[in-house]
């Protein structure tokens, strides 16, 4: 019979949930009020002139100045130099020092690998730049070497990879 | 005779913020209170991955340069101009170069389109990393945002791709050697040379057609996608875990410092 059934769902106490608040939460009721305004409009205001800005340059540049094109693409002439996309130049300018392997798989692939691992490894838990003398010093010496390596490898090398002076010719295609 | 216009006009754009189709898109007045100011943000999906309120720090300029949102910004000029170009673009190794001649030649804004997508791209390339320079001088890797660097790690890659998969596709000298440089470097792989080699390109020999429709079809759809999908983590997550992080605080010794200062004076109370 119905009537033995100890809970059927009707009985049963159910819950809605409202709100979950977590700890930290930023609709945490104890939180100190920091110094904040309303994103419409002092926010959305400086985006939308961001991007108006970025919309007028990229329209005058592009108006200006035309995109590279080259002659029809022929496997059997091959450029001299031959080079990357700029932003792989550093890695072709480190083939020239170091065995194709490191050069080009290693080095890029370890340097991936421990940017996105960077918060996992770096555990010094202050933000302050104090702090941090040794974080900053090694990300800033790793940056500096890709930064040098792409202009060396934009702006100073020639045929056969060789060094040139950006006076003599610039071998370079963006 | 002025002030009989300016009633005219209040009372036509009350009457319209005030229709039912107005509502029906609009459920709120005009966001000049903070009620509607809040309900602004949090009923308008476009607007909604914005928090209502932003520390008045952490959105200064001179705090985050625009850099995150640029790249985004950049992200949408890409995709409109790029699906712009497909119109007039057969990735098929006899037509590819003629197409891009005839689209800086004969379409009307064509050589417009296409330059500010090339622009637009490299551009890309470089908001992109100076926005993930910028997150770790600030330190805004550190917990609890470390996820969303990983996020970010994982954007700058795909962005680097997106741009890389482009370059081919003009079929010029430019964008086929460069290719053919930039994939042999992938032939340098440890053990699975060859076949990350012919992975990329499609083909044993080197950069043909194989290469072309298989970076063609990255570059329209594959990657955007990818990049789609981690773009709405990176956005939804930079809520989720707090916000922007604002400027550094201060350091452990002006910590001190400021905890020493308190005790003295404290103990000159005493």
């Amino acid at each position: 019979m119905a009537t033995t059934e100890p809970r059927t769902a009707a009985t049963q106490k159910r819950y809605r949930t409202l709100a979950v608040v977590k700890q930290e939460a930023i609709t945490r009721v104890e939180k100190q009020l920091e110094d904040s305004v309303f994103v419409w409009p002092h926010l959305l205001v400086r985006e939308f002139m961001a991007a108006l800005l970025m919309t007028v340059v990229l329209t005058v540049v592009s108006l200006v100045v035309d995109a590279p094109l080259r002659g029809h693409s022929n496997p059997n002439l091959t450029p001299n130099p031959a080079k990357a996309p700029w932003y792989f130049l550093g890695l072709q300018e480190q083939l020239h020092y170091f065995a194709p392997t490191i050069a080009g798989v290693l080095l890029p692939g370890f340097t991936l690998v421990g940017l996105a691992i960077l918060p996992y490894v770096d555990r010094n838990p202050s933000r302050a730049f104090e702090d941090r003398k040794i974080s900053i010093t090694v990300f800033t010496a790793i940056a500096l070497y890709f930064a040098v390596t792409v202009l060396a490898g934009s702006f100073f090398r020639g045929s056969g990879w060789q060094w040139i002076w950006p006076w003599q010719h610039i071998y370079f295609d963006l | 005779m002025g002030t009989t216009n300016r009633g005219l006009l209040d009372k036509a754009t009350a009457k319209m913020t005030e229709s039912q189709a107005w509502r029906s898109i609009f459920r709120h007045g005009y966001p000049d209170t903070p009620l509607n100011q809040s309900l602004v943000m949090m009923g308008n999906v476009f607007l909604h991955l914005h928090p209502v309120k932003v520390s008045r720090k952490a959105m200064k300029i001179t705090y985050t340069w625009c850099l995150g949102g640029l790249s985004f910004f950049l992200f949408l000029v890409l995709t409109i101009t790029g699906v712009f170009l497909m119109f007039y673009f057969v990735p098929e190794q006899r037509v590819a170069y003629a197409n891009i001649q005839q689209i800086t030649s004969a379409v009307a804004f064509g050589n417009l389109v296409r330059n500010m997508h090339r622009w637009a791209a490299h551009l890309m390339v470089v908001t992109v990393t100076l926005h993930m320079i910028r997150v770790f001088y600030h330190g805004a890797y550190k917990p609890p945002r470390e996820f969303n660097w990983v996020v970010g790690v994982v954007l700058f890659f795909t962005t680097l791709l997106l741009s890389f998969t482009g370059y081919l596709l003009p079929w010029d000298q430019i964008g086929y050697w460069a290719i053919t440089v930039g994939s042999q470097m992938a032939s340098y792989t440890p053990l699975l040379g060859t076949q990350a080699h012919s992975i990329l390109t499609g083909s044993p020999v080197g950069v043909g057609q194989s290469t072309l429709i298989r970076f063609y079809t990255l570059h329209v759809i594959g990657l955007p996608l990818v990049g789609a999908i981690f773009m709405a983590v990176h956005f939804w997550r930079i809520r989720k875990d707090g916000g922007e992080a604002g400027p550094p605080p201060p350091s452990r010794r002006e910590l001190e410092q400021a905890r020493a200062r308190q005790e003295t004076s404290v103990a000159s109370l005493n």
